[in-house]
């Protein structure tokens, strides 16, 4: 039989297979379905210091082989999701990777300085995607040197290992990548949601605007982490348009250490615990004991 | 609540753009209560999201819905054939909650019809239904609901799904009869279902309770005709979904709740008190 462990900044995850960010609610609402401790890690909802009540509907839009949407980051807040939520993972010893965003550079470092260490934190996972409303709203994540100085002072501020979330709408991932990881990220996840719009064709207006994700995400995710897993030295965790474990052991196979399936659990709630069985099924069957035998198969 | 295999055993044309669809099942799918529904993946490649329906009605195996086509899903699903295989994941939501000492008067708009029909198949004792719809075309939308509801007792035919009320036993007598409205006179009383109700408010016994479903606009008008007696009413409210499970935030609705207004329709929905959404 094949393992499925990771080691993932000094911690082993029982295995790659993480959710997205905001694909899972809370954990508690699939956790009937299946157990959170199925995962790798738990990725919690993109949170902040205080609860955002999020967008107006309508928030999601299907899109041929993918859906934008546009929640708004509605969240209860750090302080609500660690007294409320948290407990659930500890009841089922689930390592947790704490996604959250803010709007100006101060509010990122509050958050990751609220953020008590613990053994079942694995890592901060900043979601750079956000408008930074101190300059002019233009997006954190776009521009090398705001990342290098917003990772730079997480790092300053928390112990715990910092994961960059990039957006796919740069110029060149690769290039922001490396500011992040100089400035000290210990590991970085690709992509984010690409904005994207819909058109409605009676009125000839603009129906929907939000971030793509799903399959249409996929080649464009999985050169992303194929072109930074080959640049930075620290671990690259993949995301985008993941459906089934054939495509979890692309991303493997791109470079990625472990994953994050998103989209896919919308269309099928056990999409996640189906790509762990097809993963083990996988290895028993080519012969492979450890994941690092796939890993950056495609960098030769 | 289950994410079950299904075979489509009928999917039939009732009237213009309407169609039932009966599916087998391949396990029960436990309790169903009124309200609650279920996110179908339509068999085709187009169709990349499941969508949502009401429990129009169910059996030990078996679930029916009624819908109308209005876009690429729905449209796929009319060309669905028998012995076509879906997921069905339900039932799910929080669906309609029946307060004893008050008469349901059970309010459909259109398509809302889906999302009652159930409810009037269990609420066993004396209750009034309020149809609304376009044109006498869509009057067969109706087909399907009984409303021979004379002496009709509780050991009737109805025990398919889980069992709401607690009156047992007692013939059920509606206060009043189904009334129908059409837009356009064609049938019935002319104008929209709240009008229909306006004029007829006063028939329907002493502690109305409303449980209504239709498109978003009727909520208001109820909300202006049922707020000066400040009558109790439950709506069935339709939102875009993506997972109908609480994952994904994608399906909200505003409410008067200052702290967290938006609510998941599909978790702490879709039937909410009309009285705490924000119109
Ligand atoms: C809890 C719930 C129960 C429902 N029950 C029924 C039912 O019993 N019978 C039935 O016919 N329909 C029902 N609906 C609505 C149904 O889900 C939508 O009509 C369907 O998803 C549209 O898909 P489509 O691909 O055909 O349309 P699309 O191509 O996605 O859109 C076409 C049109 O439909 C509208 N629309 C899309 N999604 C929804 C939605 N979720 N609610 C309302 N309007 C929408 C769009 O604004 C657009 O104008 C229900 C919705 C919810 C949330
Ligand atoms: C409904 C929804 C909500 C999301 N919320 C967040 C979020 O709060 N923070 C974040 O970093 N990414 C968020 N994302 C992006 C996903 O985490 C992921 O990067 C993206 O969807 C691509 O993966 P997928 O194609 O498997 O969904 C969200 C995506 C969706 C569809
Ligand atoms: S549809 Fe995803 S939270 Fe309701």
């Amino acid at each position: 039989m094949a393992t499925l462990f990771v080691d993932l900044f000094g911690k082993t995850l029982r295995n790659p297979v993480m959710n997205a960010s905001g694909t899972l609610g809370y954990g508690r609402e699939i956790d009937p379905l299946w157990s959170v401790d199925t995962l790798g890690a738990y990725v919690t909802k993109g949170l902040s210091l205080k609860p955002h009540h999020g967008n107006p509907p309508p928030r999601v839009w299907e899109e041929g082989r993918g859906m934008l949407n546009s929640i708004g980051l509605q969240n209860v807040g750090l302080k609500r999701f660690f007294a409320e939520h948290f407990p659930l993972f500890r009841k089922r010893n689930t390592p947790i990777v704490v996604n959250f965003f803010g709007f100006t550079d101060e509010e990122y470092i509050e958050c990751a300085a609220s953020i008590e260490p613990d053994p079942l934190i694995v890592a901060l996972e900043i979601n750079l995607s956000c408008p930074n409303v101190t300059k002019g709203g233009i997006c954190m994540g776009k521009e090398a040197r705001g990342v290098f100085s917003i990772i730079k002072r997480v790092k300053e501020t928390t112990p715990i290992p910092v994961i960059a979330k990039l957006t796919p709408e740069v110029a060149d991932i690769v290039e922001i990548a490396q500011a992040a990881v100089s400035a000290g990220a210990d590991g970085i996840t690709l992509i984010n949601t690409m904005p994207g719009a819909a058109i409605d064709l009676g009125t000839g207006r603009m129906a929907f605007r939000g971030g793509l994700s799903g399959p249409a995400l996929k080649p464009i995710a999985l050169k992303a982490v194929a072109d930074v897993s080959r640049a930075v030295p620290v671990p690259v965790i993949g995301a985008g348009g993941i459906m089934d474990h054939e495509d979890a052991i692309r991303f493997l196979m791109a470079g990625a250490r472990a994953i994050q399936v998103g989209t896919a659990t919308f269309i099928d709630p056990f999409a996640i615990p189906k790509i762990l069985a097809g993963l083990a099924a996988f290895m028993d069957e080519h012969g492979l004991s450890r994941l690092s035998a796939l890993a950056g198969a495609t960098h030769d | 609540m289950y994410d079950m295999e299904g075979v489509i055993r009928e999917n039939l044309l009732v009237c213009q753009d309407f169609y039932r669809c009966k599916i087998e099942l391949a396990r029960p799918m436990g309790k169903v209560i009124p309200g609650q529904f279920i996110m179908l993946k339509i068999p085709s490649a187009e169709v990349f999201l499941r969508r949502p329906f009401s429990i129009y009605d169910c059996g030990k195996q078996t679930v029916t819905i009624l819908y109308k086509a209005v876009g690429k899903g729905t449209r796929a699903l009319t060309s669905a054939g028998r012995k076509e295989r879906v997921m069905v994941l339900g039932p799910l939501g929080h669906g309609f909650r029946v307060h004893q000492g008050y008469t349901p008067v059970l309010v459909a708009g259109g398509i809302g019809i889906a999302g009652l029909h159930l409810l009037w198949k269990q609420v066993k004792r004396k209750a009034c239904f309020f149809y609304g719809c376009s044109t006498e075309q869509e009057v067969p939308l109706l087909g399907g609901i009984d409303f021979n509801t004379r002496g009709r007792t509780a050991t009737g035919t109805r025990q398919t799904c889980g069992d709401l009320s607690s009156e047992h036993g007692q013939p059920d007598t509606p206060v009043i009869e189904p009334r129908v409205c059409t837009l356009d006179g064609s049938t019935g009383f002319c104008g929209n279902v709240v009008q229909l109700l306006k004029s007829s408010l006063s028939l329907v016994g002493e502690k109305p309770y409303v449980y209504a479903c239709g498109p978003q606009p009727m909520f208001a008008s109820l909300k202006a005709l049922l707020a000066e007696k400040e009558v109790p009413c439950q709506v069935l409210v339709e939102e875009r979904m993506a997972c109908g499970l609480g994952l994904c935030f994608g399906c909200v609705k505003k409410t008067l709740d200052e702290a967290e207004p938006y609510k998941r329709a599909c978790v702490e929905g879709p039937v909410f008190d009309l009285w705490q959404l924000s119109l």
